[in-house]
This record gives structure tokens, C-alpha cells and sequence, in this order.
């Protein structure tokens, strides 16, 4: 079911997922499809997302964006609801926002020592690492190591009555079932051509591949594939904190109900890793009493573990 | 194929043992027709042979060389030569349709004069030779709405040859046109009269009638793909792998190919994926999964892409829906009326202990 939407209002809004933007010259939505999309989120009572440029939107955008509850992801702090950083700039980071960090496994493995400092000040961090395809044996060695190390940080902050998300590490612990990007399923993203698209990496990537427009309305094909329960894989699986990336299903299988090898051992890894830091923070006394213990399982893949539940 | 991409295809194959852990294997020549590059074939089969002793691998001894022929070059030295060399571990189907009408209908020499000239002829007299060879050597048909009003002369006619297992499905595209169900229905009724009441049911078979179809499946535990695509690897000319020939460009309508890897790259495993957690839940309709005569009703995965309404291999054609329902109403029949008869024939217990039911042929 449709619960969030949304609207990327330029050309060159932040990306704050795993798919690049590079598109470089500003294609401002019209504002008048501006206004039939907030219109189109309100019948439809959809939470509204509006994606932004780095540079101000002029006066009358401001003023049709301010009629109607929303968030604003931003690559400003300036009134954010979400802050998005592509690079390493940990300075000066608001304390009351949502951070999203996006960056390559390589900055992350030489880096992650930096985040300690931040985690000690944002409520909420998300790293979004832009290159999961990537990964290799090695890297999935280092991931694991560096998840330790930050999982270490977490633990001292959360002894120390501090208790900061880190997406990579609290979610999965924090939650009872999935809970994934939903694109195309709880989200649709609405593009500054008017059309609607899975997610913005959709748009990004190919703008052939909308799925209606404001106009005439929705029409998603194959829907139910959008929906957990139409994922093989993913409907076996308990690395609840998965992205679950349509997009980059779509990019590394073909298939957008189907994750890659990579996909799913950062996601266990990640899941794991969650695992040892609520056993480690449970030590110091009774935490998340409501939450049940993450298993033991003898997998990184759950595709490896099919013949179980086929 | 050139030689060295067919080298290096099984090269590729034998020195990724750990990936293809199945027991036994079969190589499966694919046309066009095969036969016409029996040279070719000859060679690489010596070369598959001798690969897979020097390097131990455990296929050796464990194969199988299949063909699909149209069997025009059946009977030629070099093809004799080859049987003779492999019979042990060859399995070979001429591909006969039926009557001489019905055969040639879509098997036409090209380029013969102006006047169109089937085939029928030049195949059927290589049949005995085939029987003689493969005595328990079965055809395959393929039904499509031009070919309904054969059907039942055609499985007879075969019969008539002494092929004594004929296999035959209707094709999953599109093809069907109002009331080819009804037609349908009426020649398998009438094929049903002629098996029971001539006892062909003690000798023959034909994979149209079967015990197993037509039943309620359950979901929970009968989930399974119908389809093998993604388990078998399929190479190109060009040295490119597919999870399937009918994922191949030459075999798709409007769809891009799916190239699951090469014999230089190797095989992307991420693409393959897919394929291999299909299953008959997360691709069909509610009305395939709540049917109450699901149970035979086939599917082929690059019928099932090509048609779909988006680039997935999860979407179900389901354009054989009519012709599977006209199929059971008359397998019903046939098994009803049989198993009467033999009732009051007395034989009804031996039959059923002796009886054998043609597994499904797909594709």
C-alpha cells in the first residue's frame, strides 16, 4: 500500500540512495506539475518527500511546498528535514536531523574511524554505500571488521546513556519484520517530467521507465513484484534492515524482486554484526525487553540456503 | 559454431567442475539442424570425450549426446559413422509431425523451384533405419492452430510407423484463435476412441493423455518451477551463454536477449539467480494457483518473458490456458472410457501394474 511520495524537484536533487545523479544541467518541475503532484499525494494521503537541488528554489515554489505537510531532503542543512552528505564533511553537522552519508566502500573502510565522533552527536546516521555491486571477498572480510569497530563505538555510547541510530548496525535490532526502501510498493517518486517512476534511480537511469504520469494517473505493471511477498529470496530472509534496493536488483539480476550475492552479504553481514552489539549491550542490563534475540544462522546469502526452502 | 568457441565452451565447462554438480550431463546439439555439421560435432564430441577422461572428471562415462533431427541426413556414411561410434551414449529423436499433410504443413525445403516441397517423404523413409538403431525412439509434436485438424491421424500414423512413444504438446505463444479449444477437444476425443477401442493403450503412448494432469495443486506443497530454464546452460555460436535457447535473440519477439555470461567471462552468477528461485507462486495469477485443474498445465520461461507486460521472467503467459482445460476434459474421457473397458475386460489390475506414464515434455 501507498504511504509515501516522492517528489524530486529538479533535474539535479541529491541523490540519497544508492544510484548516482548525474545529470548536470537544472530542469526545474514546472509548477504547475508541482502543484498536481502535492494535489495528487493528498487524494492519494500519502505522506509527501520533496528531494532538492543545492541551490533555492524560487519564492513561489516555496510558497505551493509550504501548503502541505511533507519532508524536505536537502544537500543544506538549511531547513532540512534530512540532511544528505556525498562527501566526508563531518563538521558541523546539525544534532536533530537525520544525516544520510553517502559514500563509496573505499572511503568507508579507510574512514569509518571519523564516525564515532559523529555518531556521538546526530540522532541518526545513514550510510549509503554507492557501490554494494562491487564488493568482493576481501571487501566483505573488511565490512565485517569495520562493523565491528563501529558496533564497538556503539556500545561505549550506548553504555554511556547516548543512543544514536546507525542504520547499519541499530535497525535490524530495533525491528520485528521487514522493513525495506519499498519503492514501488509503500513509495513512488513523482520527476520533474511530470512522470511517475518506481524511485528516483528510475529516473536517473532510464526516464522511459516511468509508470504513469500525473495526467493520467498510475500504471504500474507486475505491481505484486514491488511486494515482499513476490520475492523468493527476500520472503526467507531476516536481514530486516536490508534496502532491499529495487533499482539495484533490476541493475545487477535483471529482476527487481531478486537481490544480488552482493546485495544480501552486506545485508547479513550488517545483520550479524547487529546480532553480537544487542547481545554485547544487553550485558549492561535490560534493553529492548519487547525485542526477541537475532539467531544464530549459518548463512550470508539466503540463496545459498534455498534447498531448505524450496 | 566455430571449432575454437565450441573449445573453449567446454573447456570452460569441465574446468568449473564445482559448479555443475549434477551427476550426469547431456550435450545437446541445437539447430538448425544438427546433423548438417556432423564434422563439427563429431570432432567436439571426440574432444568432450577425451577432456573428460584426461582431466577425471566425474561426468566420464556419465553422458549422454543428444539430437533433435529433422532426419534428412539420417541414413548419410558420415552420420552412420558417428551412431556407430557413440551409440552407447546417444539419444536421438527425429522430429516427424505426423501425416505427410500435416508434416509438411510447416517442414519445407527452401529454395526448391518455385513450388514448395515438404519433407515428409525424405524423412519417413529413414524411420525404420532410426527404429532399427533406437528401437525405443520417441518423436516429438508440436501443436499450433493450424495443425488441430491432424491431430489425431497424425499421433496414429506415427504409431503406424512403429514409433511407439509420441510426445507432443501445444505451443505456449499466443496463437490460439476462437473455438480451437472445441476443435481441439474433439480430436483428442476422437484419438481417445481410436487408441481404446484399436488396444493401442498396450503399445503406444502418447503424452497427451496422463493420469497426473488435471488436478488441484497445493501451493504449499507443490510450489515448483515447471520450467528448466537457468538449470541447463544454452551456448550460442558466438560463444555467449543463456539460461535457455529461447533466450536467445533468434528466439525472442520483443524482448532483449538475457546473456547470463561467455566463454571468456564466465557465467555471471547474479544473473542467474532469478532463474534458479523461480517458482509457481511468485509468477502466476491467482487463477492459475486457485485452479481446480492446474495440475500439467506448462509453462516455457522465454515464452513467459517475451510476452510479458514488463522485462521479467515473472510474469506467466497464460495464453495455453484454454487448450490445457480442453486437454483434461478429454484426458478425463480417455482414462474414464479405458478404465471401464478394461473392467469388463477383467484386465484392469494388470494394467495398472504394468503401466507407465510418460513423464511431461516441455518446450
Amino acid at each position: 500500500m501507498l504511504q509515501y511520495f516522492i517528489i524530486l524537484l529538479d533535474d539535479t536533487s541529491a541523490s540519497y540512495c544508492h544510484c548516482e545523479n548525474t545529470k548536470m544541467e537544472r530542469r526545474l518541475m514546472p509548477l504547475e506539475t508541482l502543484r498536481k503532484g502535492i494535489r495528487f499525494g493528498m487524494m492519494e494521503n500519502l505522506m509527501i518527500q520533496f528531494v532538492y537541488p543545492d541551490y533555492e528554489l524560487p519564492t513561489e515554489y516555496n510558497e505551493v511546498i509550504e501548503k502541505i505537510d511533507h519532508s524536505k531532503i536537502k544537500p543544506l542543512a538549511d531547513a532540512a528535514d534530512v540532511l544528505i552528505l556525498n562527501k566526508w564533511q563531518l563538521s558541523d553537522l546539525p544534532n536533530d536531523i537525520p544525516v544520510v552519508l553517502r559514500t563509496s566502500k573505499k572511503d568507508l573502510f579507510a574512514r569509518y574511524n571519523e564516525l564515532e565522533e559523529v555518531l556521538n552527536k546526530v540522532e541518526r546516521l545513514n550510510v549509503v554505500i554507492t557501490d554494494v555491486e562491487t564488493f568482493t571477498e576481501d571487501d566483505f572480510n573488511t565490512y565485517k571488521l569495520v562493523l565491528s569497530a563501529l558496533s564497538s563505538n556503539l556500545e561505549r555510547l550506548y553504555v554511556n546513556d547516548k543512543s544514536p541510530q546507525l542504520n547499519l548496525l541499530t535497525d535490524r535490532m530495533m525491528l520485528s519484520q521487514m522493513n525495506n526502501c519499498g519503492a514501488g510498493d509503500t513509495n513512488i517518486t513523482l520527476a520533474p517530467n511530470g512522470k511517475f517512476y518506481v524511485c528516483p534511480a528510475f529516473y536517473l537511469d532510464e526516464e522511459t521507465d516511468s509508470i504513469g504520469d500525473i495526467e493520467h494517473g498510475l500504471n504500474i505493471k507486475n505491481e505484486q513484484l514491488y511486494k515482499f511477498d513476490y520475492a523468493p529470496i527476500c520472503r526467507h530472509c531476516d536481514a530486516w534492515q536490508c534496502k532491499r534496493c529495487i533499482w539495484l536488483n533490476r541493475k545487477n539480476t535483471l529482476e527487481v524482486n531478486t537481490p544480488s550475492h552482493e546485495q544480501c552479504v552486506v545485508a547479513h553481514l550488517e545483520r550479524n554484526a547487529s546480532k553480537a552489539l544487542l547481545e554485547n549491550i544487553r550485558k549492561y542490563g535490560t534493553f529492548l525487553p519487547e525485542q526477541e534475540d537475532i539467531k544464530e544462522i549459518d548463512y550470508l546469502d539466503p540463496f545459498d540456503n534455498k534447498d531448505k526452502w524450496q | 559454431m566455430p571449432w575454437e568457441i565450441a573449445k573453449q565452451a567446454i573447456d570452460y565447462i569441465l574446468a568449473h567442475e564445482s559448479d555443475f554438480k549434477e551427476e550426469s550431463v547431456i550435450w545437446d546439439f541445437i539447430g538448425g539442424e544438427p546433423f548438417l555439421e556432423i564434422d563439427l560435432i563429431d570432432k567436439i564430441c571426440d574432444y568432450l570425450k577425451t577432456e573428460m577422461y584426461r582431466l577425471n572428471h566425474h561426468w566420464f562415462n556419465s553422458y549422454r549426446f543428444a539430437f533433435s533431427t529433422n532426419g534428412l541426413n539420417y541414413h548419410t556414411n558420415k552420420v552412420q559413422k558417428f551412431i556407430e561410434k557413440n551409440h552407447n551414449h546417444l539419444s536421438i529423436g527425429i522430429t516427424i509431425d505426423g501425416t505427410k499433410r500435416k508434416h509438411d504443413l510447416n517442414r519445407i525445403y527452401k529454395n526448391i523451384g518455385t513450388e514448395e516441397k515438404g519433407s515428409y517423404e525424405d524423412v519417413v523413409k529413414n524411420i525404420p533405419l532410426w527404429l532399427e538403431q533406437f528401437p525405443m525412439g520417441s518423436t516429438k509434436v508440436t501443436i499450433s492452430s493450424a495443425d488441430i485438424p491432424y491431430i489425431k491421424e497424425s499421433v496414429l500414423h506415427l504409431y503406424s510407423l512403429g514409433i511407439k512413444e509420441v510426445n507432443i504438446n501445444c505451443v505456449f505463444e499466443d496463437v490460439w484463435k476462437d473455438e480451437d479449444d472445441k476443435r481441439f477437444e474433439e480430436q483428442l476425443l476422437d484419438l481417445a476412441d481410436s487408441i481404446i477401442e484399436n488396444n493401442l493403450y498396450e503399445d503406444y503412448a502418447c503424452s497427451f493423455f496422463s493420469e497426473t494432469i488435471g488436478k488441484p495443486l497445493d501451493i504449499s506443497l507443490e510450489n515448483q518451477n515447471w520450467c528448466g530454464a537457468g538449470r541447463m546452460l544454452a551456448v550460442d555460436a558466438k560463444g555467449n551463454f543463456y539460461p535457455c535457447t529461447r533466450f536467445a535473440a533468434y528466439s525472442l519477439r520483443a524482448k532483449r536477449p538475457i546473456i547470463i555470461g561467455d566463454i571468456k567471462k564466465g557465467i555471471n552468477k547474479n544473473l542467474l539467480r532469478p532463474f534458479l528461485v523461480l517458482d509457481r507462486f511468485t509468477q502466476s495469477k491467482k487463477e492459475c494457483i486457485n485452479c481446480e485443474v492446474a495440475s500439467g498445465c506448462a509453462w516455457c520461461q522465454g515464452e513467459n518473458y517475451d510476452a510479458a507486460e514488463t522485462s521479467t521472467i515473472y510474469q506467466r503467459s497464460t495464453a495455453i490456458c484454454k487448450m490445457h482445460k480442453a486437454r483434461v476434459r478429454a484426458n478425463n474421457y480417455y482414462w474414464n472410457k479405458l478404465y471401464r473397458k478394461l473392467e469388463l475386460e477383467g484386465k484392469r489390475e494388470e494394467f495398472e501394474a504394468n503401466k507407465k506414464d510418460l513423464k511431461p515434455e516441455i518446450c
